[in-house]
């Protein structure tokens, strides 16, 4: 009799831990269905009714990382990585730790704090959980790089998982077609408007390298004609004036193509290519 | 010392989540793009004919010259668009006369000291709607 | 025997599950993790992590269903919290009356009409003695005399703006009466007057030295010019730099009125935020109240 109401009890005891998982098991397909229809806010409430009720803990690394997405979804970074951060202290094993972490890296990516995504990476380098997923790291780094718009060191790290990886490719080619701020503003000091032209900026180059013509003949014909003020305004005011302005501008235009040769090249990340993103 | 840090920086992350859902919020698509350089605004105004025609003189002056003088001045709004402003926001008359006062007020070569507020452009915040004599539309 | 030992299996094995069922607490053991119960535990719950939005709808769908004073008042408090100070006061009313509660939500009643910066309501409130609070009546009219410094009504007579503050801060706030009463402010019809008499003496007045100095050198020196090239016969020159100088000279004399004009705005903005820092700072010696 005593075994069979042993028996009896625990298979009740089962039951009932059963029908409470069951319960809780709803509630993540509830809350998962919010995440899945974007609709983030009410997917973190539903996430956090569950944890709450989850009192064995059985769903905590799922909610928080899911809350961790949810936050990024929103773009809320910072509460993002705090939700990964949890999710990376529930991990139940190795998978659910690097997916966590390197939901953190690539937070960090899009938050654009290069440094500390590229700081992450380095050390999950030496992290012994992370062996055998040294592509997957330099993937990141890579990303890390492009955002910080830094494509030479891009290029190198997605040659490192394949010589022939789309992403080095691209990075190269976006690394050449930039120009060189330097150069375009040395130019533009020997020759006004040359350092304009270079970046692409043909009319203003040349209408630059016509004021500065025009101003310079006027301060030069004011002195040889004996017209000291007038010389001495017409180099100030204008002279002076538009030579400053058009290495002013080389600087500005170089910096503009290469922002325009980057936002190309970004746009296509963002829209077309089909790789996992940050 | 470490458990205070600690402490302090799990309270602050506390009170910046709970701020973070204190109001409803969607789902945020960010761009991959980095932000450009805002250039000269072009566009014609089309309030008035002689906002039109004002637009069109400023227009011509930019292609021209400011375009290409470099960057010279150190307000924000630039002399030429506190003119126009100026005018959008009273008339011709009282604009020019604001527009006088900014002139002289750029001509001042101490005027880092005085009391504009500096922008993230490194430039003097300096709009124009401050200008107009009507205590009401002057903001800090 | 055997029926007595089966008998008292049954209670032993009826008290465990009451015992499992009460160890699992948090557990939805009616099989309703949205039943009202579960509601107002996860609302609670929310509420101690004062993650107030979320709280408020919990115990909103908890309402539906129960009744209960306090879970009333957090949901209000929950509003004042994230600043959604009108749906605050709308649910502090609701317990104004046969509520245990009563007193303090009058006060943070006031407190939400204030926080809205409706002033003039909350003062025609206060002086009509509307869902005045006997506990509270030093705090709510505290409050309607704070109302005063924070917007541009005439301050009431100060010995009866004054004491309902502490002495601590009675040198303070007489400090505060007397520049909101008595404002430095400079005057714009002198500045201009100044001005049109000597150029840049009006921008001088209202302390832009910088400016007030350039603004006399440019328009002498654009009508020294004038004057020069009118005696060399260059006419054209001449009326340039005749233009220029009168363009300076107008728009000193409109600049330095505008230059009053910003700087009697900067002192009343310099005023607002010390003032509104000294009450912030202070939680505008209101009392904390929660439950």
């Amino acid at each position: 009799m005593k075994i069979r109401f042993t028996i009896i009890f625990f298979l009740y005891a089962f039951i009932f831990s059963i029908k409470a998982q069951d319960h809780l098991s709803i509630q993540l397909d509830y809350a998962n269905n919010l995440f899945n229809s974007r609709q983030y806010y009410d997917a973190i409430t539903e996430y956090k009714r569950l944890q709450f009720f989850d009192s064995t803990k059985t769903f905590n690394y799922e909610i928080n990382y899911k809350i961790g997405e949810c936050y990024k979804a929103g773009t809320k970074y910072d509460d993002a990585i705090k939700y990964f951060s949890f999710a990376e202290l529930s991990a139940r094993n190795e998978d659910e730790y690097c997916d966590s972490k390197t939901q953190i890296v690539r937070t960090n990516i899009l938050r654009r704090t290069t440094d500390r995504a590229l700081q992450l990476c380095d050390k999950l380098e030496k992290d012994q959980r992370f062996n055998g997923k040294s592509d997957q790291i330099n993937y990141w780094r890579g990303w890390a790089f492009i955002f910080a718009d830094n494509w030479e060191n891009a290029a190198k790290s997605f040659d490192k998982i394949n010589s022939n990886h789309e992403l080095k490719k691209l990075a190269e080619r976006t690394d050449k077609a930039k120009v060189s701020v330097t150069f375009a503003k040395v130019i533009s000091y020997i020759l006004p408007g040359s350092g304009a032209i270079y970046s692409g900026k043909f009319l203003s180059g040349l209408m630059s390298l016509g004021w500065n013509l025009l101003s310079g003949y006027w301060t030069v014909n004011s002195f040889i004609e004996d017209r000291v003020f007038d010389g001495v305004v017409a180099a100030e005011l204008v002279w002076l004036r538009f030579y400053r302005g058009a290495v002013q501008n080389a600087e500005e235009f170089a910096i503009e193509k290469n922002l325009d040769v980057s936002n190309k090249s970004l746009h296509y990340l963002q829209n077309e290519y089909k790789g996992i993103k940050p | 010392m470490m458990a205070r840090l600690l402490i302090s920086f799990l309270f602050i992350a506390e009170i910046s989540y709970a701020q973070t859902d204190w109001v409803r919020w969607e789902a945020n698509q960010v761009s991959f793009e980095l932000p450009t350089h805002q250039n000269h605004d072009y566009t014609v105004e089309k309030s008035s004919f002689g906002m039109t025609l004002l637009s069109v003189f400023r227009n011509t002056y930019y292609f021209f010259i400011s375009d290409l003088d470099g960057d010279n001045c150190p307000f924000e709004p630039s002399c030429s668009a506190f003119f126009l402003q100026s005018v959008k926001e009273t008339s011709i008359i009282k604009g020019t006369l604001m527009f006088a006062d900014r002139f002289t007020r750029d001509l001042n070569f101490f005027k880092g000291m005085n009391h504009y507020t500096l922008l993230a452009s490194k430039k003097f915040s300096d709009p124009a709607y401050n200008y107009t004599l009507h205590s009401a539309k002057i903001k800090f | 025997m055997k029926t007595k030992t089966n008998k008292r299996f049954i209670v032993a094995f009826f008290f465990l599950i009451v015992l499992l069922n009460t160890a699992n607490c948090q557990l939805p053991t009616d099989g309703n993790i949205f039943s009202p119960q579960n509601r107002l535990q996860f609302g609670n719950f929310l509420y101690k992590d004062r993650d107030y939005l979320r709280a408020a709808e919990e115990f909103k769908e908890y309402l539906k269903n129960e009744s209960n004073d306090t879970i009333v008042f957090r949901l209000a408090n929950s509003y004042f919290k994230i600043g959604r100070f009108a749906e605050a006061a709308d649910n502090f009313k609701g317990l104004f009356f046969g509520s245990q509660f009563s007193e303090e939500t009058r006060l943070l009643f006031y407190e939400s009409i204030f926080f809205q910066n409706d002033y003039k309501s909350l003062r025609k409130l206060a002086e009509g003695k509307i869902y005045s609070s006997s506990k509270y009546a030093n705090e709510i009219e505290r409050l309607k005399y704070t109302s005063y410094f924070l917007d541009n009504s005439v301050l009431p007579d100060e010995n009866i703006v004054l004491k309902y503050f502490p002495d601590s801060v009675q040198s303070q706030m007489i400090n505060f009466y007397q520049q909101k009463k008595i404002p430095q402010h400079k005057s714009l019809t002198t500045a201009a007057i100044l001005s049109t008499l000597m150029p840049g003496a009006g921008k001088i007045y209202t302390g832009e030295i910088g400016d007030g100095i350039t603004s006399f050198i440019a328009t002498a020196l654009t009508t020294y010019l004038a004057i020069t090239n009118f005696n060399a016969d260059h006419q054209f020159r001449g009326w340039l730099f005749s233009g220029l100088a009168a363009f300076f000279y107008a728009g000193n004399i409109y600049g330095s009125a505008s230059s009053a004009q910003i700087y009697n705005a900067k002192i009343q903005f310099n005023f607002d935020k010390e003032v509104k820092l000294f009450f912030e700072q202070r939680n505008y010696f209101l009392p904390k109240i929660d439950y």
